[in-house]
């Protein structure tokens, strides 16, 4: 088969895991015999169809697999052409996209072609060819296969800019149902000694500056959403534990688009639930940036995001106590909290405030979004604040996302689980501002 | 219009003055702004400076002021260009040399010189910038950024046609049908960059 069939087949059994950021950079110099660096702040390459950013090839190893995860296309019962690469092919590949700045590194995976084992042994068999006999600098994420031997996911590690394993399904019990040759444990067990290794590794380079690096820009996980019945907040809550138990880097979060009949899943007719999708992100991203933890953002009570709202400002909404908050004297992560208010912007009034009092114009002139923040805030023009019909207040922050063209139509995302009474046609603009007040705490 | 005339001699004054007087950031946010395409971007830098030497090096925390946000604006769409372009950039192999072309509203280049030297470090390369008319080369690991007024590039060969046309079939294959967002995908890699890139040329 040649090389551009193969590349055809192996980028087509990739493109459904979620990751492709090269970010948290790795301690690897290029001491100028080699080809690459990188930056930490992760970039982007070109935005494929869908939107979504390129920097990485993300190729599998090869898309044979013995295994048959039902939400897969690449399981062992599904029809489709197979297709490997052989380490030399990819190294090079990689290489030369590469060097044309077509991409910031390699993202590899594979299926299980034979065993777990050997399938590792290939994958790095790849990453050697590219580290040692190329010299190459570049960013590589790779991913451990659930049940490989300890010592191979080690050699993985210390070749791999970022290790990670997938969690794929929210709860065991979705895994028991459409994963059944993996567990709980083959994957717990390889993330916990990324974690374990990880820390050790740091503590070996404070003391030894040769230490090879183990994963320095740590480890990542994604998962299927929308293929299996769990909330949103079991998902965000599930999220939250393993950045906590595995020092995970990122988690990230896949709609599931239904590629096969299968009697377990949604059916192919299903539209993918991206607009969930994108409030997991906006949540998730409050929790690793924003000092939120699950339980302020969602609930048992509430255990589904509102369409209409994003996360922060549906946490504003439903905690009136909280404001207002004086841009003069607030911290930090008060700041933060406020709708309309990013982490730069709060940096920039903690550092311009020094030089004075602030006015609505300032904050505006600093990037604070003014359309949603001026309910929230108390500044020199409102020092005693705004007061302002609830209305005024949902409309203006109501998620324009879910709006396609700003028109008033609910129309460019599924919503996913809207109140029955308006399940069946997309609701209008009034109608969402009204259901937004309709579900507001009273003192507002 | 009013043109002052340079006078190289008061000009290195002032440079000399703005680390002393308002610090050496300021300094590199006036030179940043020179690369930027802000429009009257030097009487911008005259207001800013004017205050800056009343102020000090506050003046930099001043971030709502409407003397200084529209400065440090124009900076950090300089450095958010060049950033892009670290990414969008694109090269083809000319018989060994890497050859890539950018067409940026700001002037990238010197932001860029070090951010390609470290990653190509054994690479010759050319980046010529069409819209300001400059090329950024680094041959023999010796960089240089010097004016020149266009390029002409030999067809390219079997080899490098053949790692574009992968490279198009990757780019091709890696979106998600059912997921298609034209409108997304505008938003992050607006249409001026796409005659420079390889897999966007032919949407163009
Ligand atoms: S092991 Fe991986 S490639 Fe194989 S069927 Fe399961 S998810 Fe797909």
């Amino acid at each position: 088969m040649d090389l551009m069939r193969k590349l055809a087949i192996l980028t087509e059994s990739a493109k459904y895991d979620a990751a492709c950021t090269s970010s948290g950079a790795s301690a690897r110099q290029n001491r100028g015999d080699g080809i690459g660096s990188t930056i930490a702040a992760g970039c982007c390459h070109t935005f494929s169809a869908d939107g979504r950013c390129v920097t990485l090839l993300k190729v599998l190893m090869s898309n044979e697999c013995v295994y048959d995860c039902r939400y897969c296309v690449n399981r062992r019962s599904n029809e489709v052409e197979r297709a490997s690469f052989t380490p030399r092919e990819l190294a090079e590949l990689t290489l030369e996209f590469y060097r044309r700045n077509y991409i910031e590194g390699l993202f590899l995976s594979s299926g299980v072609c034979g065993s777990p084992d050997g399938t590792m042994e290939r994958m790095i068999r790849t990453l050697e060819l590219l580290r040692y006999d190329h010299r190459f600098y570049g960013y590589i994420h790779a991913k451990a296969i659930p049940g490989a031997s300890p010592e191979l996911v080690e050699r993985m590690g210390l070749l791999a800019d970022r290790l990670s394993v997938n969690i794929e399904l929210p709860s065991e019990a979705s895994l028991r149902l459409l994963a059944p040759h993996k567990t709980r444990a083959a994957i717990l067990g390889p993330m916990a000694q990324i974690a374990r290794t990880a820390r050790q590794n740091r503590q070996e380079l404070v003391r030894y500056r040769h230490t090879p690096v183990f994963a320095a820009a740590g480890q990542a996980t994604q998962m299927i959403i929308g293929a299996t019945p769990e909330s949103d907040y079991q998902i965000l809550r599930l999220a939250e534990g393993l950045y906590r138990k595995y020092a995970l880097k990122r988690v990230f979060y896949s709609a599931y688009i239904p590629a096969v009949a299968d009697s377990l899943l949604p059916t192919p007719d299903q539209k993918p639930p991206l607009l969930r999708e994108h409030r997991l992100y906006q949540a998730d991203f409050l929790l690793r940036q924003y000092h939120f933890a699950a339980d302020e953002v969602l609930s048992a009570e509430h255990p589904h995001f509102s369409p209409y709202l994003d996360p922060k400002c549906s946490w504003a909404l439903y905690h009136p106590q909280h404001f207002p908050v004086d841009v003069q004297t607030a911290d930090y992560r008060t700041l933060l909290r406020v709708p309309g208010i990013g982490p730069k912007s709060a940096r920039r009034i903690l550092d311009a405030r020094r030089a004075g009092s602030l006015s609505n114009a300032d904050l505006g002139r600093m990037g604070v979004v003014l359309r949603r923040a001026r309910y929230f805030i108390l500044t020199r023009d409102q020092p005693t604040g705004v007061k302002l019909g609830r209305e005024a207040i949902a409309r203006a922050l109501l998620d324009p996302a879910a709006f396609s063209h700003g028109a008033e139509q609910l129309s460019l995302f599924a919503p996913p689980r809207l109140e029955p009474a308006i399940s069946g046609a997309a609701p209008t603009l009034p109608e969402a501002v009204e259901e937004v007040i309709a579900s507001l705490p009273h003192p507002l | 219009m009013h043109i002052v005339a340079t006078d190289r001699e008061k000009a290195e004054r002032v440079r000399a003055s703005i680390p002393e007087k308002i610090g050496l950031e300021a300094l590199t946010l006036v030179e940043d702004v020179f690369l930027s395409c802000m429009s009257d971007r030097e009487l911008a830098l005259l207001r800013f400076l004017r205050l800056g030497y009343r102020a000090g090096p506050v003046v930099l925390s001043m971030h709502g002021h409407p003397r200084v946000a529209p400065v440090l604006g124009a900076q950090r769409a300089l450095l958010g260009e060049a950033h892009l372009y670290k990414g969008f950039t694109r090269f083809a192999d000319y018989g060994g040399t890497l050859v890539g072309i950018i067409q940026p509203k700001n002037c990238v280049l010197p932001h860029l010189a070090r951010h390609f030297a470290l990653r190509y470090p054994n690479e010759d390369f050319l980046l010529y910038d069409k819209t300001y008319h400059l090329a950024l080369s680094h041959r023999g690991h010796v960089l240089d950024l010097q004016p020149v007024d266009s390029l002409q590039l030999a067809p390219i060969d079997e080899r490098e046609a053949r790692y574009q046309a992968l490279w198009k079939q990757f780019y091709r294959t890696i979106a998600i049908e059912g997921r298609e967002n034209p409108r997304c995908r505008m938003t992050h890699l607006p249409k001026r960059y796409w005659a420079e890139m390889v897999e966007m040329r032919e949407l163009f």
